[in-house]
């Protein structure tokens, strides 16, 4: 890769960027609002009515609030550099930039998982902006990493239970994570991906999209083992490679 | 799109769902009348985010 740029930009400084940062700029931050939104549209209708206990749905709803909230900060910064997102709060989630955000969960297991793989997918979409160049981005991120790390938690918490119950619940648990998992890979992107380099010689990322996926493996699949489930194979119904 | 004030309304509305979250989560075992009040608040404060009718929130 050529020299990255390492300077500091303001929302002010932005139109003077040349016009491929800027693109760039737009683009992350449309896609880091629709994932953050994508999420709430995926289970408050259908999780949030019928979650096992009340505390269950407490913690749905303020799951979900805290997802709004990360939306409406990200999508603020894109308003300052005149990217309007506001259409992102209602697009049908099929529309999703991401694959992962275009069904629905309609089960407390897939929820739990959804926690446990894609939120901390989300987490390390957000640790490549550490250190990014545009530093209103950066200045976000420490809340917004706070409150995905309960998610992460909560929902590893939830899947462990299920697995720890073992007979057919462990089998349904297993059968979550297997759906699941090639999502959370390909939420990375392509390995060869040339926009991803473009990302990092502007600074705007850290790491190409493969060593994130490869670090997110080796963070998660040995959680995965502790709770006596099988790792799925990281090749089998994916998108991206 | 005035973004300044969808912020502002986007806020507001996510105050008003953690108010509701921290009101009901002490009483989960001593007041359920209070604390299906509260998930009935919240999922109508949900709702209307997810509509996302920022026309008409803005107007």
């Amino acid at each position: 890769m050529d020299t990255p740029f390492t300077d500091k930009i303001e929302s002010a400084d932005v139109a003077k960027m040349p016009a491929e940062y800027q693109t760039l700029l737009k683009r992350v931050l449309a896609i880091q609002a629709d994932c953050e939104i994508g999420g709430p549209h995926l289970y408050v209708r259908s999780i949030l009515p019928d979650a096992p206990t009340k505390v269950d749905r407490l913690i749905v709803a303020r799951t979900a609030a805290e997802e709004a909230d990360h939306y409406r900060k990200v999508a603020r910064l894109a308003g300052e550099v005149g990217e309007d997102v506001s259409a992102l709060l209602s697009r049908p989630n099929r529309e999703r930039y991401v694959n992962a955000f275009r069904g629905t969960i309609t089960s407390w297991e897939d929820f739990a998982v959804f926690g446990f793989l894609i939120d901390r997918v989300g987490r390390y979409q957000l640790e490549e902006f550490i250190g990014c160049s545009y530093a209103p981005l950066e200045r976000l991120l420490p809340d917004v990493i706070n409150e995905e790390l309960g998610h992460i938690d909560y929902g590893h918490t939830k899947t462990a239970e299920f697995a720890a119950r073992g007979g057919r619940d462990k089998e349904r648990i297993q059968g979550v994570i297997d759906a699941w998992y090639p999502k959370a890979l390909d939420m990375f992107g392509n390995t060869g991906s040339r926009r991803s380099e473009r990302y990092r010689h502007w600074g705007l990322k850290r790491r190409t999209n493969a060593q994130a996926r490869e670090e997110y493996m080796r963070e998660v699949d040995p959680l995965i083992r502790a709770m006596g489930l099988t790792v799925p194979d990281p090749t089998v119904g994916r998108e991206f490679v | 799109m005035n973004a300044r004030a969808l912020d502002e309304h986007l806020e507001a509305m996510v105050l008003a769902l953690h108010a509701a979250v921290n009101r009901a989560m002490p009483h989960v075992k001593d007041d359920p009348a209070l604390v299906d009040q509260a998930l009935r608040d919240c999922e109508e404060i949900l709702e209307v985010i997810l509509d996302g009718d920022v026309a008409g929130w803005l107007a």
